[in-house]
């Protein structure tokens, strides 16, 4: 049995979410009732894969809404209390989306945590992050030709380089080929420990790395004070929003920069839930975030392990194999809408 | 996947008289004052909930001798924790944990005399135990060496006892579903306000009141699937301790 741990995107939505699925109390309280609150399991569902295999799964709601990182210690205790729900209901597998997976990546807040009587059982949980990471290389392999971009001479820029699913990114589209990587992070020195182990790419800040980019990938989460000189990228200009929340398509719109949704996947049928409906994916019956497809394929896999977990872990063994188990499962990477790329190609 | 937040809470220093170590000063008159009422609640908690299972075992005389047996075992985790005050110097305020109790007591008398073993069971045997069980965990952390030994051996009794009320209600869900959610939602709100009324000494102690309170729903939650509720109802039943 797979498992999602995933929150809403603001405290406003999560209460309209809660209305629409008929808990009018958690709808009618505030933030602090909501702090208090424990996690729910919300919908459970049967997901069946090309190959006729199918498997169980149960979605959870951490109650967390992201309105709570400033109360630090009641944003570790949503996650670490919704993944103590999820080994109590016996889940083999499950993937922590949204903010929930940036807890799991540092191991160390997690070292000095007591969840009440319940020792947690790392090997049940996954960020799906080595999943993100092939997606979003996929991405942008499929849509930059699309474009008219030659990626062997095209220049990517990895904002968020250093990051887990950034260095997994670099090192993948590295191994394929690309033109030249732009590593951006905020702190130097993972940046150069990053390029001293790829032996390749170049350090540069956001403000000179937008304007030199074919293709940027963004990994990280955009400041809402960040603007971005839409004039000085190049066109056509493909960008992947990898990052959480996925709000990159209201800063850099304009004409010949092409925004796409990153690390999300489309299943190659209908899924009778109502989980995604929140997450604004354009088909939710069939379209997830990638970190919680990557449950699914170890559970079809029947690889019940930490599969992606910490940071840096990710490798380009472990990204080839849940690649293959992605195809094998019916997945598809979200790709550009057809008429934008074919206007694309024909204007270059 | 993201970048956090500046974690500015956990850099913040502990609640004044705490020590390297995160725990308090055992010896202070903030936390021997404290510690007189919280104790007592603990001492008041234990010997109301001796009295409540020989009551309830008068409403359902085949399960009389089981219920004697766990009653005579909240005695004896009475007698532990009474040490435990011994043990730092302090009196417990006895007269405080009565009153502090008395919204609960009296709903227990109240069903105990209409035969309502369902309302009994909930407020003894699920709640009270669940939130004992919570409170007892949050605190073993943060407790004096003496007291650490004594609160980690009752929390295993208070499971069983937990797991009786689970068990009976699980065997008789078809019939008390109605007057479980009537009880949950006359009782769970007092367990909010009777948190909320020693938050302060609780935090003197170094305990945490939301951390309490989710701890608590959890367990309350977890209680709730093995008697059967399904996923909606139990949200539901839970919420009521939030927003009553």
């Amino acid at each position: 049995m797979f498992g999602l741990i995933g929150h809403s995107t603001s405290f406003e939505e999560a209460k309209i979410k809660a209305r629409s699925l008929g808990y009018d109390d958690f709808a009618e309280g505030d933030l602090d009732m909501w702090c208090a609150a424990p996690p729910q399991l919300v919908e459970t569902v049967s997901v069946t894969s090309p190959t006729g295999k199918t498997i169980e799964g149960a979605y959870i709601d951490s109650v967390f809404v992201p309105e709570m990182l400033r109360r630090f210690k009641t944003a570790k205790r949503k996650v670490l209390k919704a993944m103590e729900l999820a080994q109590k209901r016996g889940i083999d597998i499950t993937a922590l989306g949204g903010f929930t997976s940036i807890i799991f990546e540092d191991m160390n807040l997690l070292r000095e945590e007591r969840v009440s009587a319940v020792e947690l059982d790392w090997k049940r949980f996954t960020t799906g992050n080595t999943h993100t990471a092939w997606v979003i290389c996929q991405q942008v392999v499929n849509n930059a030709p699309a474009l008219g971009i030659n990626l062997a001479t095209a220049k990517v820029a990895v904002v968020g380089a250093s990051g887990d699913i950034g260095s997994a990114v670099c090192r993948w589209l590295q191994r394929f080929g690309v033109g030249e990587l732009l590593l951006v992070a905020r702190r130097p020195q993972p940046l150069v420990e990053l390029q001293e182990s790829l032996g390749e790419g170049r350090i540069l800040s956001l403000d000179d790395a937008l304007p030199e980019a074919d293709v940027v990938v963004w990994v990280a989460s955009l400041p809402q004070s960040l603007q971005i000189d839409t004039a000085s990228l190049k066109r056509p200009c493909l960008m992947i929003d990898g990052g959480y929340p996925k709000n990159l398509d209201t800063k850099a719109a304009a004409e010949g920069v092409h925004v796409l949704k990153g690390g999300i996947v489309e299943f190659w049928q209908d899924i009778g839930w109502q989980m995604m409906e929140v997450a604004e994916m354009a088909k939710p019956q069939r379209q997830m975030f990638a970190c919680f497809a990557e449950a699914m394929l170890l559970d079809f896999e029947a690889i019940h392990t930490n599969f992606s977990w910490g940071r840096n872990n990710i490798t380009l063994d472990t990204m080839d194999r849940i690649g293959e188990a992605s195809l094998r499962h019916g997945f598809k990477a979200l790709a550009l809408e057809l008429p934008a790329a074919r206007e694309a190609v024909l204007t270059a | 996947m993201v970048t956090l937040a500046t974690p500015a809470e956990a850099t913040q220093p502990g609640p004044a008289g705490h020590g390297q170590d995160g725990l308090p000063d055992f010896t202070s008159d903030t936390y021997k004052d404290a510690y007189s009422r919280i104790n007592a609640i603990v001492i008041e908690g234990e010997q109301e909930a001796h009295d409540n299972y020989v009551a309830i075992g008068s409403l359902i005389p085949d399960q009389a001798e089981e219920l004697t047996r766990l009653a005579r075992m909240e005695l004896k985790h009475m007698k532990g924790f009474t040490a435990c005050a011994n043990n730092l110097g302090v009196t417990a305020d006895m007269p405080f944990a009565k009153e502090f109790f008395s919204p609960l007591h009296g709903n227990f008398q109240n069903a105990l005399a209409a035969g309502k073993v369902t309302t009994c069971l909930l407020i003894q045997a699920i709640l009270i135990e669940a939130f004992a069980i919570s409170a007892y965990h949050i605190y073993i952390p943060v407790a004096d060496p003496f007291a650490r030994k004594i609160t980690e051996g009752v929390v295993k009794d208070e499971y069983t006892h937990l797991n009786y009320g689970q068990e009976w209600l699980k065997a008789n869900l078809a019939d008390i579903r109605e007057e479980f959610e009537q009880a949950n939602r006359e009782n769970l709100p007092l367990v909010r306000k009777m948190l909320e009324q020693v938050a302060g000494d609780a935090a003197e102690l170094g305990m945490d009141q939301e951390d309490l309170m989710a701890d608590f729903l959890s367990s309350y939650q977890e209680a709730l699937m093995e008697i059967g509720f399904s996923n909606r109802e139990i949200a539901k039943l839970a919420a009521a301790a939030l927003v009553g």
